[in-house]
């Protein structure tokens, strides 16, 4: 077949400041085809096509759509040539309705207002066209959020869009969503449209993928058919070596519950219910691990647990202490500890030194009278940095130049050292290299081992699934399962969507 | 009985307890406004029990004002309140304070509502007043001054265009430097140009607009002499309201301020928007000033604006970010000061702590504003640059 | 997800943490440049209205009294020099004060911009003690209207800590309208007719007050105190200075100050209480701004008319010296010193009305001011020179690797 290829990316290469993201990456869409782009966190997926999006200038390189060069300024541009993208995170007006999301930028009049009904018919037409049901009237902030994936594809295709880029989009849908999608996709292709795929889940890419381009930090590694290809192939693409995919750990014993959380509820900052009569325990000498969909009340539940946020009903009682009430101050003093989800955000003062940041777990007890010597803060954090072999600086380099890992290092040595009985690791390696996540994986099973509890909350199902010792599945708010970690993705899968699932 | 009507009844009644004891009823009983004034409460305390924080919240925080408006006006002589409280006089007063108010709140809303926080309105309130009432000087026509204010208001404006969008500067600190500059700039044109004899007594002035409805009662003292600008600033706010919530520029200029993002990937220049946008603001609260130099007070001084920028921006807040709330709040602001420029009949001294009145007002409102009023989502956030 | 624009400040950085950055990748430079430029400004502005920039700006320098500093000024020049010196500090001490209480306010991310009223507050409660208590020992007479005045300003402030503590209200609309409040408050005292209006019988028709007993006025230490010497309210200052550095690097609440003023979602989420550390600090720095009117009416004012309620700036000035001195101890003590010399240096005493209108020279002065905080609140000399020296790190690196 030598049919021009609908778009072509030549040795694109994009810098920020130091940081390469694109190294003279090639990259070749087919018409018709669904091309996944696949690689690790920080491989430089999403800048290569923010790229393609003019959201970014490639320093260098060029584009060619249909064979022809072009130069993609702004997504205004990159919208005229006909490429349409649906980001991770939507670009949707959540206060707004689909309808009026759909026309912006290129609204119906009718005199010099807004001609409403005839944009509202407008989404009904495509909706019926692309098999894409949506409501046009209803606000995108009501919808669920396969709903507003769906706005968001359709956004795309109002403005003409015949190559569709979609950054990791079965992120936030269940698995059934997820097969609603690719069903949708591949309509898409038999009507002419060609599909970049974003995702670094290797079994989607296989179900639903033509060919598959690796890339690993900014270079592309390999095109490969996804057909004759497996997921070893694939990971090891990714990598560069063969992935563990299972931690290696020791039998667990668990003993006395040292984490009991009891009919709990709670609500979101809009107000509506987020935590809905939650009850489940974790013990000591054991990892449990929280898996859901992300935006399922995870990070209510964990905001309530520690004190950050109130609840309306149930109870938390730490090693038979209730904090229920208490706020972050005590909750954490009671003897738990947070490896935050956002560790800009919650976890690190960024603009602080290490000294600093450590402290904040401990200034308290350091100070004398209300006097605080940094010198004695940098003592104690001394001794931690080089415990936990954190790298790129030491006690009185401000946080914020290190890098993530380093910087997820310095959170967890400041909430182990507290000599917890429980912890809650949100998140813990998102962001991380891979270096960086063996790390925290084999820390966690460390403290398990020592005969703590461990929280482990994540949206990777493969991190839940190889670390804890018993799976928690939360879903809409409440606690739907509890599966063996070996249980069959789809089991997971299904309780994730709130199906029932046979335990055996 | 619904926690909303509740809450309204109690408003009512919080009103009604002033409204006893002053002309035309004038009841001279204390015991009137105190037993509306409670009843007042107990409702506006029932609504808030019940979830409608706000107006419950407000309906109390009435009572306590009509109890004791209505208390005190049972204790001051009959002649006095006679004079302070002639109904229609004090609207038209109100509707005069207000405009200045008005032009800056929607001012506001443009500018905030595609997403840059303006702070500024004081100072882009008094390049107006300066250059509407030196352009109305120059130019001998009080037209071609209003002409002169706006483009000085938009140019002024584009200042905290260019710092707070092209240069991502703090959006709050970037209005505190605008307004330090106008007080400066005005002050010394002010200074250089006039001196130490001011600003000429025969400046131009814009008209008022004479209704023949003097007959009627009450709508006759009311709208019968108002002046022009105050007629202006009513007819934007239905304008504004059809401009920003009705027509496709709306659209644009709001999803600017709430996702600025998806404005981009839908191709709109938020750059652009803003930019619009916050030179808007500066001519609409340039007219504002303009008013306050050559529809009212008939001179300029410095820094006569007074605060009232700022007044302007709580009213905007208060007001939701929506024209018509912002027509309610700058309408209650001008009453306090109607009512605070009336008030030095009952005690001469008294008359400049009054002139704190407005103010008052505007903390407690700004206050129980909080927490329920959602400002557009990306309100005072500087575009991440490519 | 490490792609990462080449900023290193995210878009909703704090001010306090922009700041910070902007130390860290300006240094001293910055500052001194801003200033170059916001004067080289000031000077078109002179320019364009049809006058002398350079003798304008020489004219105010010679009334600065600066050059008492230089060892090559002559014996008769350094007369009249230590007399404006003595007035260029006088009017230091209060900016520093009040530059404190706006510094350390944005230490914390908030933005007080309420210096003028807790100046006023604080400057009436001194002036009331410093009237009565007529036969107190002057050491404690004064010690009275210091923590008097200290303690008016913590509370005017604190009122709008309160308020965001408890209702989330914006600090910058409220402390706004506490200016004005206290404003008002403070003419209707003295106005004809108000309590605290002078008892002379002769005066009855002026707006003023009673003047101060002798004993409660601040010692003056250099030059004559009929002239307006300089009294001791600089140490005051100055001891302010060390208290505010001390409070924010060696106790525990500055700790926590810092830590809300850079991240308060961190800092709740240590456990640290952001609605108690906002009642703290805005208190502290109503204390700080309270002191500054102590010091002015004790120690040249003597008593306080409606008009110098009316006229009176130091709050709005001490904005841009916090900003231009990027919120740290020494960078007000400078800020100060730059501000109260143009002051001085414009002020009718001092400014040759042939040279230069005293009354347009105040205005400059403002306009000066506000370029300096419109030039602090994006500060591109910094992230230019940020990116030159990352460029040099980075090929620096690329040539090591």
């Amino acid at each position: 077949m030598t049919e021009v290829p609908a778009l072509e990316l030549r040795r694109i290469t994009k810098r920020f400041g130091t940081l390469v993201a694109n190294d003279a990456v090639d990259f070749e869409l087919r018409r018709g085809e669904i091309h996944a782009l696949l690689g690790e966190n920080g491989a430089g997926k999403s800048t290569l096509m923010n790229v393609l999006y003019g959201l970014h200038q490639p320093d260098e390189g060029e584009i060619l759509l249909d064979g022809k060069p072009v130069e993609i300024n702004s997504p205004r541009e990159a919208i005229a040539l006909g490429i349409g993208m649906v980001h991770q995170h939507f670009m949707l007006v959540p206060v707004m309705t689909v309808a009026e999301n759909l026309v912006l930028g290129a609204e119906p009049r009718s005199g010099p207002l807004l001609d409403y009904k005839s944009a509202a018919e407008r989404v009904r037409e495509l909706s019926r066209r692309y098999g894409l049901a949506v409501d046009p009237d209803a606000r995108v902030e009501d919808l669920g959020v396969g709903s507003q994936q769906r706005v968001e594809i359709l956004r795309a295709l109002f403005r003409g869009a015949k190559v569709l880029v979609l950054d990791e989009p079965t992120a936030v849908l269940t698995a059934q969503e997820a097969q609603d999608l690719f069903k949708v996709l591949r309509g898409l292709t038999e009507q002419g449209t060609s599909v970049v795929f974003i995702s670094h889940k290797l079994n989607e890419v296989l179900d639903i993928a033509d060919r598959v381009t690796v890339l690993r930090r900014g270079e592309k590694i390999d095109t490969v058919p996804t057909e004759g290809a497996t997921e070893r192939s694939l990971a090891r693409l990714m990598v560069g070596r063969d992935v563990l995919l299972r931690v290696e750990k020791p039998e667990h014993r668990p003993g006395e519950p040292l984490l009991r959380v009891e009919d709990l509820s709670a609500r979101d900052d809009r107000g509506l219910p987020a935590v809905r009569g939650v009850t489940f325990e974790v013990r000591a000498g054991e990892i449990v691990g929280l898996a859901g969909v992300d935006a399922n009340g995870q990070s209510e539940l964990i905001e309530t647990i520690v004190g950050l946020r109130k609840p309306d009903a149930g109870t938390v009682t730490i090693d038979g202490r209730d904090v229920t009430h208490l706020g972050p101050r005590e909750t954490l003093a009671a003897g738990i500890s947070h490896i935050a989800e956002d560790r800009h955000r919650r976890g690190l003062v960024l603009e602080f030194d290490l000294a600093e940041n450590i402290g904040l777990r401990f200034y308290r007890n350091m100070a004398k009278m209300g006097w605080l010597s940094p010198r004695k803060l940098a003592a104690k954090a001394r001794g931690l940095l080089r415990e936990f072999d954190v790298r790129g600086g030491d006690a009185d380099t401000r946080a914020g130049s290190l890098s993530g890992g380093n910087q997820q290092k310095v959170v967890i040595a400041r909430e182990l050292n507290a000599d917890p009985k429980v912890i809650i690791a949100a998140q813990p390696t998102r962001g991380l290299d891979v270096g960086a996540i063996e790390f925290v994986h084999r820390r966690l099973v460390e403290e398990r081992d020592a005969g703590r509890g461990v929280l482990l909350v994540s949206l990777e199902l493969e991190e839940i699934r190889s670390l804890s010792d018993r799976v928690l599945v939360m879903y809409e708010g409440e606690i739907v399962a509890e599966l063996p970690p070996s249980s069959s993705e789809e089991d997971f899968g299904m309780a994730m969507t709130g199906g029932k699932v046979e335990v055996s | 009985m619904t926690p909303k009507r509740a809450g309204w009844a109690g408003a009512a009644l919080a009103v009604l307890a002033f409204f006893v004891a002053v002309p035309p009823l004038m009841l001279r009983s204390p015991v009137f406004p105190v037993l509306l004034g409670l009843i007042a409460i107990g409702c506006g305390a029932w609504a808030y029990a019940r979830g409608e924080k706000r107006l419950g919240g407000a309906a109390i925080a009435g009572a306590a004002f009509g109890i004791a408006g209505g208390v005190a006006s049972t204790m001051s002589g009959e002649a006095n309140l006679e004079r302070v409280v002639v109904w229609g006089a004090l609207f038209a007063a109100t509707l005069r304070y207000a405009t200045p108010l008005l032009f800056g709140a929607l001012g506001g809303l443009f500018s905030e509502r595609s997403g840059v926080i303006n702070i500024a309105l004081e100072g882009m309130m008094l390049v107006g007043a300066f250059f509407g009432a030196w352009g109305a000087d120059v130019t001998g026509s009080w037209l071609l001054g209003i002409v002169i204010a706006i483009v000085a208001g938009a140019l002024f404006a584009a200042i905290h265009a260019i710092f707070s969008v092209s240069l991502r500067a703090d959006q709050i600190v970037s209005g505190a430097a605008l307004n330090l500059l106008a007080i400066g700039i005005t002050g010394y044109l002010y200074v250089d140009i006039y001196g130490t004899a001011g600003t000429p007594d025969d400046l131009p002035q814009v008209p008022d607009i004479s209704l023949p409805i003097e007959s009627i009662p009450f709508f006759g003292d009311v709208f019968g002499q108002l002046n022009l600008l105050v007629w202006l600033g009513l007819i934007m706010v239905p304008l504004t309201w059809l401009l920003v919530f009705r027509t496709p520029l709306g659209l644009r200029l709001r999803s600017a301020g709430e996702n600025p993002l998806a404005a981009e990937t839908a191709g709109l220049s938020v750059v652009r928007v803003r930019y619009l946008a916050v030179m808007t603001s500066g001519a609409l609260a340039a007219l504002g000033g303009a008013f306050l130099s050559i529809g009212f007070v008939n001179s300029f001084t410095q820094n006569m604006t007074a605060g009232r920028g700022f007044i302007a921006l709580a009213a905007l807040i208060f007001g939701r970010w929506r024209p018509w709330g912002a027509l309610a709040a700058t309408l209650l602001f001008g009453f306090g000061s109607a009512l605070a420029q009336r008030l030095p009949v009952f005690s001469e001294s008294g008359a400049v702590l009054f002139q704190a009145l407005p103010y008052v007002l505007t903390l407690i409102a700004v206050t129980g504003v909080v927490g329920r009023s959602i400002p557009p989502a990306a309100l005072g956030r500087p575009l991440a640059k490519s | 997800m490490s792609a990462t624009p080449d900023d290193e400040l995210p878009p909703d950085a704090t001010v306090a943490a922009k700041l910070s950055a902007y130390l860290r990748g300006g240094g001293i430079i910055t500052p001194l440049i801003t200033v170059v430029v916001a004067f080289l400004f000031g000077g078109l502005v002179v320019l364009a209205t049809g006058h002398n920039p350079i003798s304008t700006y020489g004219a105010i320098f010679d009334g600065t009294g600066l050059n008492w500093l230089f060892p090559w000024t002559s014996s008769t020049e350094r007369e009249i020099a230590a007399l404006n010196l003595q007035q260029t500090l006088l009017r230091t001490a209060p900016l520093i004060l009040a530059g404190l209480a706006v510094a350390f306010a944005f230490r914390c991310g908030l933005f007080n911009i309420g210096g003028q009223g807790q100046y006023i507050v604080g400057s009436i409660l001194a002036l009331w003690i410093g009237v009565s208590f007529e036969n107190m020992p002057a050491f404690l007479h004064i010690l009275l209207a210091i923590i008097g005045g200290a303690l008016a300003g913590a509370v005017w402030a604190g009122i709008a800590g309160a308020l965001k503590a408890v209702a989330g209200t914006n600090e910058v609309i409220s402390t706004i309208m506490l200016n004005w409040i206290a404003i008002w408050i403070g003419v209707w005292l003295f106005n004809r007719g108000g309590p605290l209006q002078n008892t002379n019988p002769q005066q009855q028709d002026v707006p003023v007050s009673d003047d101060i007993v002798e004993g409660a006025k601040l010692p003056v230490f250099w030059g004559d105190p009929i002239l307006q010497g300089l009294h001791i309210g600089i140490f005051i200052a100055l001891a302010a200075v060390l208290v505010f550095w001390v409070i924010l690097h060696r106790t525990v609440l500055g700790y926590e100050v810092r830590a809300v003023g850079y991240n308060p979602d961190a800092a709740a989420a240590a456990g640290i209480s952001v609605a108690r550390n906002y009642i703290v600090v805005m208190a502290i720095c109503g204390a700080f701004a309270g002191l500054a009117g102590v010091i002015d009416v004790l120690g040249w004012q003597f008593r306080i008319a409606t008009n110098d309620i009316r006229i009176n700036d130091v709050g709005f000035t001490a904005i841009a010296v916090a900003l231009l001195g990027r919120n740290t101890a020494i960078g007000v003590v400078f800020s100060a010193l730059l501000f109260g010399a143009l002051i001085t240096g414009t002020s009718v005493r001092n400014l040759d009305p042939t040279i230069f209108e005293p009354a347009l020279a105040t205005n400059l002065t403002l306009v000066i001011q506000g370029l300096v905080v419109l030039l602090v609140s994006t500060d591109l000399l910094v992230v230019y020179l940020w990116r030159l020296r990352r460029r040099r790190l980075s090929s620096r690196k690329a040539v090591a690797a």
